[in-house]
This record gives C-alpha cells, sequence and structure tokens, in this order.
C-alpha cells in the first residue's frame, strides 16, 4: 500500500488575495479537493498525508469532512521551505512505498496515479518532454553560457513515488551537505538513489499564476466538443 | 453490478411511472428507495409493487414531507446506513400552490421553495456528505421554469432555480463522474398539472410514462451522450 504526501503548505502570493493558494477554487471548488477526491478513489493509497500553512488546519480538515474524504488523513504543519516540509511529511507516513503530490497541481486524475503506482521501479517521476530551447546562462554578467541538448532535459512534474527510506536517506543527506533542493527527484538522484522518469501530459501543470486558475478551470470544464 | 434507484415523490405522477419502469425491467437495478408523504395512492403504489414483483426486488419506501428539511437531513443518513449507496437519484418531488402576486401566502412560497428546491439540493448535499458518489442524478424541473407564468410565481421562481442549480451540479460533481441532468416536462398529466391547469383533459397531454421512458434513456448507456443541460420533454 502506498502513503499519499500532499504538499499544501505554500503561500501562493501571485495567486491569492490575502489567502493561502490552497484555497483558491478552480471551478467553483477549492484546489485542494481535487487532489483529495483523486487520491480517494485510489484503492492502492490507504492513507494521506498533508500539510497546512500556519493557522489554517481546521479550513483543511473542514474540506476534507465536508468532502466525505474517506481515506484517514493526518495533518503535519507546513515547513519554512518545500524541501522541510517533505522532510517534516515523511515520518508520518506508515507505508514504505509513497506518492508524492502538490494541491497547486489539481489536473491529477486518479488514473494518472494508478499508472504512477503500476511502474515497476521505486522511484519515479512524471516529467514531460521540453518543447523549446533552454540556454544555461549567468544572470549577473548577462552572459550565455553554452547550451544544453534538450532531448536530455525533462520538465519535472509532480506526483512522484519513492520507497520512504530511500526518499528519508536523500533528506538526511541534504541536511548532512547544507543543500537546499526545491524538488524531490533531482534531490534523491544527487544523493545517489535511481529515480526514473516516465511521460507526463501538459494537461498536468502547476497552478501559480490567475491566468493557470483561468486555464485550469477551462480544462477541468471539459474539452471542446463542438465539430 | 447491483444498483440502488431513490425516487422522492414516488407515490404517483412521474415518479411512481419512473419506478415503474426500472422496477419490471430486467436490469441491475435491483434496490427502489421511495420517498413520498404518507398517503393512500402511496401506498396502494406499494401494494401494487408488492403483488407483482417478476425480478424480486427490493423496495424500501420512507414517509417523509419534503419541506421537513430537519427529517431530511436525518432521513439521508438513514438511507446510507441501511442502502449503503444511492447510485441513481431522481429528484422528483414537486409543489405548487398556484396564485396571483397579491394572494400569495409567503409561507406557501416557502413551501414552493423548501419541497421544489431547498429538499433535492438536501437531498444530494447530505448524502455527499455521507461519502456518496452518484452516477446519475436526475432533477425534474419545468418548462414553467424558462418562463415566467402569470399566476404561477411561486412555481416559475423555484424551477427556474432547479435549472440553474443542476447547471452547477453538472459542473462541481464532474469530479466524482457524476452525471447531472435536469429535464424540464412540459404539460404532463399530473395531480400538480391539474392544479395548474383545472379545465384541461389530461388524456390529451403528455403521461408521466413518457416523461419516465426519457428519464430511462438518460440512465442508460446513451444517457450520457445527450446535452442535457435543460433537456425540455414535451407533446
Amino acid at each position: 500500500m502506498y502513503s499519499l504526501v500532499l504538499l499544501n503548505g505554500g503561500i501562493g502570493s501571485r495567486v491569492a488575495a490575502g489567502q493561502p493558494k490552497q484555497f483558491i477554487r478552480v471551478n467553483g471548488i477549492p484546489i485542494i479537493v481535487y487532489s483529495l477526491v483523486a487520491a480517494d478513489a485510489v484503492d492502492e493509497i490507504d492513507e494521506i498525508i498533508v500539510n497546512y500553512p500556519e493557522g489554517w488546519r481546521e479550513d483543511v480538515e473542514k474540506l476534507v469532512i465536508d468532502y466525505a474524504i474517506k481515506k484517514p488523513v493526518t495533518y503535519v504543519p507546513a515547513g519554512a521551505t518545500r524541501h522541510e516540509s517533505v522532510r517534516n511529511l515523511l515520518p508520518h507516513c506508515k507505508n514504505e512505498h509513497i506518492v508524492l503530490h502538490e494541491t497547486a497541481r489539481p489536473l491529477i486524475s486518479a488514473a494518472d496515479i494508478r499508472r504512477l503506482i503500476a511502474d515497476p521501479h521505486d522511484n519515479v517521476s512524471f516529467m514531460l518532454p521540453i518543447p523549446f530551447t533552454v540556454a544555461p546562462v549567468e544572470p549577473e554578467t548577462g552572459k550565455v553560457t553554452g547550451s544544453l541538448d534538450r532531448d536530455k532535459l525533462r520538465n519535472v512534474q509532480l506526483p512522484q513515488k519513492y520507497r520512504k527510506t530511500d526518499l528519508a536517506g536523500a533528506h538526511e543527506w541534504a541536511v548532512r551537505e547544507g543543500v537546499v533542493f526545491n524538488e524531490d527527484g533531482t534531490l534523491a538522484t544527487v544523493a545517489g538513489y535511481d529515480v526514473y522518469f516516465i511521460d507526463g501530459t501538459d494537461r498536468n501543470f502547476k497552478v501559480t499564476t490567475p491566468t493557470d486558475v483561468r486555464l485550469a478551470g477551462f480544462l477541468l470544464g471539459g474539452e471542446d466538443d463542438d465539430e | 453490478m447491483s444498483k440502488s434507484l431513490m425516487v422522492t415523490g414516488a407515490s404517483k405522477g412521474i415518479g411512481a411511472a419512473t419506478v415503474e419502469r426500472f422496477f419490471y425491467a430486467d436490469n441491475e437495478v435491483d434496490d427502489f428507495i421511495l420517498l413520498a408523504r404518507e398517503s393512500e395512492a402511496f401506498s396502494a403504489f406499494l401494494d401494487k409493487l408488492a403483488a407483482d414483483n417478476p425480478h424480486g426486488k427490493k423496495v424500501t419506501s420512507y414517509n417523509i414531507d419534503l419541506a421537513d428539511r430537519a427529517r431530511t437531513v436525518g432521513l439521508m443518513k438513514d438511507v446510507m446506513a441501511t442502502h449503503g449507496k444511492v447510485d441513481l437519484l431522481v429528484n422528483n418531488a414537486g409543489y405548487t400552490s398556484p396564485m396571483s402576486i397579491q394572494q400569495i401566502e409567503f409561507a406557501d412560497f416557502e413551501r414552493t421553495i423548501g419541497v421544489n428546491l431547498y429538499a433535492p439540493f438536501t437531498i444530494v448535499q447530505e448524502l455527499l456528505h455521507n461519502g456518496n458518489t452518484f452516477e446519475l442524478i436526475v432533477n425534474i424541473a419545468s418548462t414553467a421554469g424558462m418562463n415566467g407564468r402569470p399566476g404561477w410565481l411561486t412555481y416559475s421562481a423555484s424551477k427556474a432555480a432547479v435549472i440553474t442549480m443542476s447547471e452547477v451540479m453538472k459542473e462541481e460533481l464532474a469530479i466524482y463522474g457524476t452525471r447531472v441532468v435536469c429535464i424540464s416536462p412540459g404539460r404532463c398529466a399530473t395531480d400538480l398539472r391539474k392544479t395548474l391547469a383545472p379545465d384541461e383533459d389530461p388524456t390529451t397531454i403528455m403521461q408521466p410514462e413518457h416523461v419516465a421512458g426519457v428519464i430511462d434513456m438518460l440512465a442508460s448507456d446513451v444517457g450520457r451522450f445527450v446535452d442535457s443541460r435543460n433537456l425540455v420533454v414535451r407533446m
């Protein structure tokens, strides 16, 4: 069985006015609900570990009750950084296998989570090919420093899945080395664990701007079905 | 797979016709949850189903006045405890007492909104709160909800609200894969129609069985291909 680790702690100053972005509504529904309902429909997940921004625990609990989420939910205070939040959430998982997701990606479906779980590797991330060219630069001098082969680059997405001991080991390594990552797939890789990827979809984007909120609402409202 | 069907206003008219349509068919629907006010018509209908049950289906009846919100909330808890789930819901119960603006008793307006609007909302919300995710919800509105009719202010207003409420339900409950459809019957030979148009010969207009046939179609495999934002059903 898997534990769902749901990142829900960030304050999205770019999207929200006066409240954490987790309570932003997409198509009238609080954004966190999409991830909770998707996970609730996956038989392989038997618990949800979610964090909350300081002062917002009751609001998260009320949403879990209002939407009658059936899986047991554990609430954990958010850390100062995303990196710290993941580290704090892991000890609350009872299972050795975890699925890591973030509420800012509401276009996740139960089928996506099942596809991730079905992959034979232990540590796997959804990733997306990059359809445009990126360049390494030196921001201070404004100088381009070389080129990157985009065929060998991927846009890192969530959800991801891990062996809990591998991800916890990676975070211990980061503490020892004094380094901070803003994403766990690359952290675990640099820390020496094998991480694999499977192709995600461009629907599963992270909602970070007001335009994203509208775009997500449009996509969730149904595809264009006119001839 | 075994499915349950809940119908409100199940004692007569479109409600009873819908129950019969599903009850006498050899289909997956085998758990019938029937809600109506206590009446001789309801008792007689239940006796009829008990006497002729060719597929051995289960029928459970609940006497309730859907204007009583507290009882409705409690009943939904009981329904979930007893039946476990409601796959198909037909919000059919309706009330009207047509009056001109100057004659409308406010309590009667409240009862109309209570039965026609608050009750289907409460039933859906409470079943969701109790962990139910529906396959299909059918809300019965009315063509009288699409245009105001003189003398029908309370009824027209309540049914207009049912049409827009259904649109919202359709969007929000998509996260569960629930289909929400709203149908607006025109003139149909029911007791409610007799109240609205006492001088009309009911044999000359659409019958409840016709509307039940449309609901049956919406619940079938092809139902999902019908854009039922507000499906008008009339002669």
